[in-house]
């Protein structure tokens, strides 16, 4: 148990961390683009897409790390700890060969892929009040929380990455949006939310 | 409903906003007194007048925004833009009416400061904390009277626009036909737009929020007593919500209002994606702050998240940007 402890707390330095350094990437951005607008045109020439393009892949690794955090994070029990390690390196060998083979956006769209289908199925088992998995807070709301608050932005960051032009973008940047938040009242106001559903 | 009714009613503004602003700035001289005073005396008789003063410069502060809200209305009833008979190709509609929210140009510093004055009256069984957020409110008034007053010329470009307009119409401008396209983009996407009415609010009642959050981990570090730790966790609770969904608002009206605008890493963007993986550290790092020094890191970061969010802020005005006043 005090290892499993340990190892969350690991995992939550690590998430932290990840995103201090998004935090960090943004800075450089807004640096860069200041430095950029010497040329008030700049915007309507090569530069701009160059920009936008060395922005994202700067993103994206810490997305990825952010990704594969999450993964070892939410399904603790439902796997073997070692397992999901393993599990989760293979995962991350794979994306880096898409990465090298089809570039950055195609391996994170397929590491977002597997987190959407573990989330999904972490979703269904907290919905049925599994005992197979294990959460830091405890409480069915609590879980319901994080599970619909990680299922959102792994959704927000699917959307994104892979259905930019896709005619559903909109809408499924809205399900994203109404998970998120319904998994931040559910996280932050447990008691309350429980009071106003009536559940025990 | 005329033109020049809209003038008289923006002259009135100022008659009866101006004196509101400059007892806010009276009042909060005499916060920051007490203020002071209370820190030094410790006497439970300056934290009451202390907290008077807090509610006396709030309640201002709703009278003024009461005055905005009458204003804004006047705009509604006698500013009608009707797009002349040639343009209608180019026009979808006949006429429009500006639905301007009251947080735009220089409203929005003044509505931000009245919601951390509202916020800040919810902890005032916590002395020392009110004390210390009551020279940052008073920092707060100071700095919208003398930079960000709402009521000295208001709305300075919706009216340069409005001017513009009926200028333009009467002498037979061969602009016209330009300012009425960039007008009724101005009108639908921004002024009158849903998201307009959503998006900054919830962000500005999101800052104020988390102006307690940033005061209480500043007395958590000094004092290490966990009520603060916990008051700070709790109005970062309610912040992050607000501005979660006020970011994510945001996106689908910057798809909707700049389709081709280059406006993804715009600096305001990128600032306000930093200041919020700031506070999901911040969030996530407080699962463990009973953990030994955790505590410590987490007021820290408490810190830094608001230190993020001013600068946030402060982007507007000092880079250059789709979101910002300042050209390249």
């Amino acid at each position: 148990m005090k290892y499993l402890k340990n190892y969350d707390y690991g995992l939550i330095i690590l998430t932290t961390l990840v995103l201090f350094s998004i935090g960090l990437v943004c800075v450089y951005g807004i640096a860069y683009y200041n430095y950029l607008t010497v040329n008030p045109q700049w915007q309507h020439t090569l530069l701009y897409v160059q920009y936008i393009n060395n922005m994202n892949s700067y993103l994206y690794p810490f997305l990825v790390l952010l990704l594969i955090s999450l993964g070892l994070c939410i399904p603790k029990r439902l796997f073997e700890q070692d397992i999901l390690v393993k599990f989760w390196a293979l995962a991350l060998g794979i994306t880096v060969i898409l990465t090298f083979l089809s570039g950055i956006e195609t391996g994170l769209g397929f590491i977002v892929a597997i987190m959407i289908v573990i989330q999904s199925v972490v979703f269904i088992l907290t919905i049925n009040k599994s005992k197979k998995i294990r959460f830091e807070k405890e409480g069915y709301i609590m879980r319901l929380g994080s599970v619909l608050l990680h299922l959102g932005v792994v959704i927000l960051i699917f959307n994104f990455v892979t259905f930019r032009e896709n005619p559903f973008h909109i809408l499924i940047f809205w399900i994203g949006t109404l998970l998120v938040m319904g998994g931040n009242i559910f996280s932050f106001y447990p008691g309350k939310t429980n009071s106003l559903l009536q559940l025990k | 409903m005329t033109f020049s009714e809209y003038l008289a009613a923006r002259d009135f503004l100022t008659n009866i906003g101006q004196p509101v602003i400059t007892y806010i700035l009276l009042v909060s001289i005499l916060q920051v007194l007490f203020s002071i005073v209370y820190f030094l005396k410790r006497k439970d008789n300056y934290y009451r007048y202390l907290i008077k003063s807090v509610y006396i410069s709030t309640s201002l502060y709703v009278l003024g925004f009461l005055f905005l809200i009458w204003f804004h209305l006047q705009i509604y009833n006698t500013v009608l833009i009707e797009y002349p008979e040639f343009l209608r190709q180019a026009i979808p509609v006949e006429s429009s009416r500006l639905i301007i929210p009251m947080w735009i140009e220089s409203e929005k510093l003044y509505f931000w400061s009245m919601a951390a004055s509202v916020f800040v009256l919810t902890v005032q069984r916590r002395k020392e904390l009110v004390s210390f957020l009551g020279i940052v409110l008073s920092v707060f008034s100071a700095i919208v009277f003398f930079l960000s007053n709402p009521f000295k010329e208001p709305l300075p470009i919706v009216h340069n626009e409005i001017t513009m307009w009926y200028s333009a119409l009467s002498s037979g401008d061969g602009r016209i036909f330009e300012m009425a396209g960039n007008l009724f983009g101005r009108i639908t996407f921004y002024y009158n737009s849903t998201y307009m009415w959503t998006h900054p609010p919830m962000l500005f009642i999101a800052y104020a929020s988390l102006i307690i959050t940033a005061a209480a981990c500043v007395y958590m570090l000094i004092r290490r007593d966990p009520m603060y730790d916990e008051i700070a966790y709790r109005y970062a609770k309610a912040g992050y919500i607000l501005l979660t969904l006020g970011m994510l608002i945001g996106y689908p009206w910057a798809i909707e209002a700049w389709k081709d605008s280059a406006w993804w890493w715009d600096p305001k963007i990128s600032g306000s994606i930093m200041m919020w993986v700031l506070y999901t550290a911040y969030l996530h790092a407080h699962i463990y702050v009973g953990r030994g020094k955790m505590w410590n890191a987490t007021a820290y970061l408490g810190i830094i998240c608001f230190a993020s969010l001013l600068f946030t802020y402060l982007l507007t005005y000092i880079v250059p940007g789709i979101h910002s006043v300042v050209q390249p």
